[in-house]
């Protein structure tokens, strides 16, 4: 039990920096972006192969450095911010709304089917594996203590983030950012240069994703393209969504809220009564029916609380340039 | 060249498959104006339909029916439940986009908690190749070509002469001025879904004989190449849209045939993308255009 409330706080703490992530770009920068669980892999994958060393025969895999793990995750995350800089020139150049979310689909299919495929680059389907407890050994930890410590960095990493994302929010480049998303012509009419400042925001989400993604390969110490599912993807919009797009306490709650209970409620359903042969039925059913329960939420957010449960605050102008025109006309 | 010639030929079933989805998909847009992601899950459930009726059955003709049915009614269910009340209630195009989205996800699941997630076998005898002039088709390729020209023409006559098509034009056009001059626009774009349900159900069933099997997810990865035809050849615009399918069909047979298979979605998005860089509006319009021009 107490293996499962570790797993589950250092999962938790992981995804809580993914969906902040993914918050800069889809909840204040405002763009419905679909390549983002891309910059998580792009992390995860690059942390590995700094790491491990060599591939040995049939796999095999670029780089296969020997690094330390902190260096590993510093190029990991900047390897991330490249590829989120190259997708975001192109994509943010022109485009918004849904033609914004197809280019970006686009491009997370084009690494997905690469990463699947290109067997030279991170051994295809198989994926890179053989990080093992990274920094352990530093501070001398065996594999039960371990454990602990990864929750203790990853929830330690979580704080860190979240402090940053906090800054971020009230300083003058977040409220640019949302100044982006209410009205571009406004804030070009202001003077900001919005595709220079939408880019940023894009490759400070990538480079958050990618983070993330460092600690994920930590903590799975293997990754490949099943580590990249849909379910994962759907979970994290939802934790987004449901918290509140562009309230970082909100993103904070969502991903307590889909990461705790949805993802584990499914786990007692076989004691419901009638449903107790669903799981001897199928060993996909009960996966299949979290999928159906968490894109249901999704749905159903959408249509009756769009703004979630703990609504992004408004700022209102104290004193709004009209009124104040007119009193002095 | 002469191998060049069978790729071609090839291709023009792949091109006819892809006509009919896109051609659906660009029909659903035209009346609401979003995206549905979910356009996928109706040749999914079209493919299922397909194989269960054959099962019983062993009719192709009776699963083709069933598979266009099951089709018709699956889009209209999703004009009905989600799209139609997200529109009415005033959700901004991406909003809907992403609810589509999750729509997708749901019925992918629903269908593996139902059928199980592995692959189906499913195959028509197709026949003995046959020359063809420069092609070698077999009698099989040949029924999906003729269907998929004879289905666009009927669509063609239904959207040019029919009042129904006058509505769905207008619709397309400007649905409050539509509703202004007394089109009920909702049952409209009801009706449009129903239709573009039967074609994409139908679509499901060929693409489902064409490749062999099929399982939950088979909808979603032709959807992508489906959203790139119809976005190259103009979203909301039929004709077009027909001719980017035919186009993106020839590329991704060619880029597979000569390259790999396996990067095909890697192609697809590739062309997608430049496409809506250069010339977001698709290919063969100008600005003002729309359905059947």
């Amino acid at each position: 039990m107490t293996n499962y409330i570790v797993s589950i706080l250092t999962e938790g703490a992981i995804f809580g920096i993914m969906a902040l992530g993914l918050n800069v770009i889809w909840g204040w920068s405002g763009d419905f972006d679909l390549a983002y669980y891309g910059y998580v892999a792009v992390g995860a994958y690059m942390t590995i192969v700094l790491t491990v060393g060599p591939a040995a025969a049939p796999a095999q895999y670029i780089l296969g450095l020997q690094l330390p793990y902190p260096l590993a995750v510093v190029i990991a995350v900047i390897t991330a911010m490249a590829v989120g800089l190259v997708v975001g020139l192109i994509a943010l150049r022109h485009l918004r709304g849904i033609y914004f979310s197809i280019v970006t689909l686009g491009a997370v299919y084009v690494m997905y089917v690469f990463a699947g495929q290109y067997v030279p680059l991170f051994d295809g389907y198989n994926g890179v594996f053989g990080l093992f407890n990274p920094m352990g050994d530093w501070f001398g930890l065996d594999i039960y203590e371990y454990p602990w410590f990864l929750m203790g960095l990853c929830l330690l990493m979580f704080a860190l983030v979240f402090l940053l994302m906090w800054r971020i929010s009230g300083s003058r480049f977040g409220m640019a950012l949302r100044t982006l998303r209410e009205d571009e012509r406004a804030a070009a009419a202001f003077g900001r240069d919005i595709y220079r400042l939408k880019l940023k925001g894009y490759v400070l989400g990538a480079g958050v994703g990618g983070f993330a993604g460092a600690l994920f390969a930590a903590y799975l110490s293997a990754f490949n393209t099943s580590a990249w599912s849909p379910v994962e993807i759907i979970v994290l919009y939802s934790a987004v969504l449901v918290g509140g797009r562009g309230n970082i306490w909100g993103v904070a709650l969502g991903v307590l809220i889909m990461g705790l209970l949805v993802q584990e409620s499914t786990r007692f359903l076989p004691e419901l009564p009638g449903l107790g042969e669903l799981n001897t039925l199928h060993p996909e059913v009960l996966l299949a029916l979290r999928g159906v329960v968490i894109g249901l939420v999704l749905v159903l957010f959408l249509r009756f609380r769009p703004q979630g449960l703990l609504p992004e605050r408004r700022f209102v102008d104290k004193q709004p340039v009209l009124d104040t025109a007119l009193q002095t006309a | 060249m002469n191998e060049a010639l069978l790729t071609l030929g090839f291709a023009l079933v792949t091109a006819s498959i892809l006509a009919l989805s896109a051609v659906a998909f660009t029909l659903e847009y035209a009346v609401t104006n979003v995206a549905n992601v979910s356009h996928g899950e109706i040749l999914t459930v079209g493919a299922y339909a397909a194989y269960l009726v054959h099962e019983r059955t062993g009719n192709a003709i009776a699963a083709a029916i069933a598979a266009a049915l099951a089709g018709g009614f699956a889009a209209l269910l999703m004009q009905a439940a989600v799209i139609g009340p997200f529109i009415r209630f005033g959700a901004t195009p991406t909003i809907v986009f992403i609810a589509t989205l999750g729509m997708s996800f749901v019925i992918q699941n629903t269908l593996v908690i139902f059928f199980g997630a592995a692959n189906v076998a499913y195959t028509l005898d197709p026949g003995a190749p046959q020359h063809l002039g420069p092609f070698l088709l077999t009698p099989l390729d040949l029924e999906i070509i003729a269907s998929a020209i004879a289905i666009t023409f009927v669509l063609y006559l239904i959207i040019s002469r029919t009042k129904f098509g006058k509505a769905l034009r207008a619709v397309s056009q400007n649905r409050e001025l539509a509703r202004v001059t007394g089109i009920n626009a909702t049952r409209v774009a009801a009706a449009t879904f129903f239709l573009a349900g039967l074609i994409a159900g139908y679509a499901g069933f060929i693409l489902a004989e064409s490749v062999g099997s099929f399982n939950p997810y088979f909808g979603f990865s032709f959807f992508l190449i489906t959203l790139t035809a119809a976005v190259a050849g103009g979203l909301g615009k039929a004709f077009g849209t027909m001719v980017g399918a035919v186009l993106v069909g020839i590329i991704l047979e060619f880029a597979g045939g000569y390259i790999s298979a396996s990067y095909n979605l890697a192609f697809a998005f590739a062309i997608l993308a430049i496409v809506i860089l250069v010339r977001p509006r698709g290919l063969f319009t100008n600005a003002r255009r729309t359905v059947f021009e």
